[in-house]
């Protein structure tokens, strides 16, 4: 029983949440000013795979739409951000002098293809990293949603998807470059300055900071209320008059949309992109923190996925057999914390209950005063108080 | 709403059609749930559906929400042809609906649930916008307390009892302010008391609404009832008020040694 009220924002940030985030968000500011390289860029690296895993978690632990296609949303965007660094580069650093990308050059184009060339403008190639990703999910989303698809059928035909797109992009080498992918990118730079690897950082961090500010915004907002209740029942609520299916598509869109933006970022870091990430392995992999960090936490994804992410490099100095010790932590969580590591926290500490708002003063202040039972009247006042010693 | 129960059925003459159901027909795989129903709702009254189990009760109230699909035959309401409309157009419009099990979010709170089904904008920017105002909190408070369920706005629904779900349903339906209410078995699994209350309830709420009943509960019936509509293995037997029903040889014939109609009787 939870005496408050959720699905309207609140007229003040609550002020522990507030502590606390401006708390983590300090420490990930000065943390690259004391770790090595490597370690700055594995943690650009994982703030990134965090923030994939927070788009994830809007369409499966929010609304109950389990996708393992959250991958090609990612590496859609990140192709998108590869053709312009790549057509970017100097004809001194390109392989073969020219403008034409050395994959082309080798699959025997000899004209940029017309579709690409745009990519080569910053702004095209911006809209194209968030553009392409929500297109892709908007179509298949109107299918997928507007049909009566639902439950596990989705699942499996974004696996489907997962699939059909690697084999597509691993054909189609003359455009993607096949297996290998789009390498040896020019770096990211404003006005002919390269941004160093710090800068890309803290570009990174900026964007998981929205990506989870805007999270949260949504979800506790009476949209935030609909997405949980098509989640339980999705029947019901369109017999309230919400329209399911552009609820889905909506959200779906937006995750694909934000999921598309990671991966566009993702590239300057890594410096290049491969149908690896388009893989149902890499999608099972972000399903994998949802639900190690636990679902409908926004934070919980984005903790696992850097935790996972450090455990595996630690893991990775010891032994090569590195994938045991994460699968075995996989299959503790699984088995002994379902609800994820968000539900070992101390409930006054959870993210969901720091953000809602405060107890309204109930039954005592409703407008009208039925005839009712002192003690029953005073029960929400006495929770208020449990909760907040 | 004090007074008896209305002897004389109202008819097109003397009251407005809200919902009417022209020669609808029903069909799942073969099956004919619905044989040519035809049925008015009249404005402000409340329609009592009774039936044995199968008769297609609820498959009517599913047809006219859009649950069902209809092979043909019509549905209108105010006028406007519904039929096979997607649901929750036909919601938008004013029609509401409480299924015989208590549908309803248990996850959230009895308040959350009224403010899902609050009558308003139900587009996706509007609800990442919208401000829970002093008019929708009143709105919500003045619902819940014809439900009787102030107590509990703050608590969980999953840990209502069932007769208290019921309601939650039942205030949910009058939060989304439909003229037109369809209540399936809305006193299914209650408690005499409960059924009693349920039945004020129902009482309080007609006239500014037009409601359909579907019940079992004979005693339930005569406690709300004005006119009643048989069916008989999906098709309308017959029509009239409690007396009328109670006297007609078809029904008696069709309930023949039924405890419910005998005890009614």
């Amino acid at each position: 029983m939870s005496n408050v009220v959720m699905g309207y924002k609140q007229s003040t940030f609550p002020k522990r949440l507030a502590a606390i985030a401006g708390i983590a968000l300090l420490i990930f500011i000065v943390l690259p000013f004391v770790v090595g390289s490597f370690q700055l860029s594995l943690l650009s690296k994982l703030l990134l795979f965090g923030t994939l895993a927070v788009t994830l978690d809007l369409v499966w632990g929010f609304t109950g739409i389990l996708s393992f296609a959250h991958g090609i949303f990612f590496t859609l965007g990140g192709y998108a951000s590869a053709y312009y660094l790549k057509l970017n580069l100097s004809a001194a650093n390109n392989t073969y002098g020219g403008e034409l990308p050395d994959f082309m050059v080798w699959n025997g184009l000899e004209v940029l293809p017309w579709f690409i060339a745009p990519l080569k403008y910053f702004p095209v190639a911006f809209l194209a990293v968030i553009g392409v990703p929500a297109l892709f999910a908007y179509i298949t989303g109107s299918f997928i949603f507007r049909s009566k698809v639902s439950g596990v059928y989705i699942t499996i035909i974004t696996l489907a998807l997962s699939s059909a797109l690697t084999t597509f992009f691993i054909s189609q080498q003359a455009y993607t470059g096949g297996t290998n992918g789009i390498t040896d990118v020019s770096k990211l730079s404003v006005f002919g300055t390269v941004i160093p690897p710090i800068g890309i950082y803290f570009l990174i961090l900026a964007y998981t900071v929205f990506v989870l500010a805007l999270s949260w915004w949504l979800t506790q907002s009476n949209f935030g209320l609909i997405l949980r209740s098509i989640n339980e029942n999705e029947n019901r609520i369109a017999f309230l008059g919400y329209d399911v299916a552009q609820y889905k598509i909506f959200i779906w869109t937006l995750s694909a949309a934000l999921a598309g933006m990671a991966g566009g970022l993702f590239v300057p870091l890594n410096r290049f992109i491969s149908p690896v990430y388009l893989a149902v392995a890499f999608g099972t992999q972000v399903v994998i923190w949802v639900a190690i960090g636990g679902r409908g936490t926004l934070v919980g994804p984005m903790a696992a996925a850097i935790i996972l992410g450090q455990v595996q490099n630690s893991a990775e100095k010891v032994t090569q057999d590195w994938q045991l010790i994460v699968g075995i932590l996989l299959l503790v969580v699984v088995l002994f914390i379902p609800n994820g590591l968000m539900s070992l926290l101390p409930k006054q500490l959870r993210l969901s209950n720091l953000s809602k708002p405060k107890p309204l003063p109930g039954a005592a202040a409703a407008p009208v005063t039925p005839v009712v039972p002192a003690e029953m009247a005073s029960e929400p006042q006495t929770e208020a108080a449990q909760r907040s010693s | 709403m004090t007074a008896a129960p209305m002897t004389v059925a109202p008819t097109a003459s003397t009251a407005k059609t809200v919902l009417s159901v022209k020669d609808l027909n029903v069909v799942f795989s073969g099956f004919k749930a619905l044989k040519g129903v035809n049925l008015e709702v009249y404005d402000g009254e409340i329609l009592t559906i009774i039936g044995a189990n199968g008769a297609g009760k609820s498959t009517l109230l599913d047809a006219i929400v859009g649950k069902s699909p209809v092979a043909s035959g019509h549905v209108y309401y105010s006028g406007k042809d519904i039929t096979n409309k997607q649901p929750h157009k036909i919601a938008r419009m004013g029609v509401g609906r409480k299924f015989q099990n208590p549908n309803v979010y248990n996850e959230l709170t009895v308040f959350d649930n009224i403010l899902l089904a609050l009558k308003g904008a139900h587009g996706i920017f509007a609800s990442m916008t919208a401000k829970l105002t002093k008019a929708k909190k009143g709105k919500i408070y003045d619902v819940l307390e014809r439900t009787g369920l102030l107590d509990q706005a703050f608590e969980k629904v999953s840990s209502l009892s069932h007769g208290q779900k019921q309601w939650v349903e039942i205030a949910m339906v009058l939060a989304q302010d439909p003229s037109v209410v369809l209540l399936d078995e809305p006193t299914a699994g209650m408690t005499a008391e409960e059924t009693f209350a349920t039945g004020e309830i129902i009482k309080s709420i007609a006239k500014a609404h037009s409601i359909v009943v579907i019940e079992h509960d004979m005693e339930f019936v005569k406690q709300i009832a004005e006119r009643i509509v048989v069916l008989h293995q999906g098709a309308v037997l017959a029509e009239g008020s409690v007396q009328e029903i109670q006297s007609n040889p078809k029904v008696i014939e069709v309930y023949l040694g039924r405890e419910t109609i005998n005890a009614a009787a």
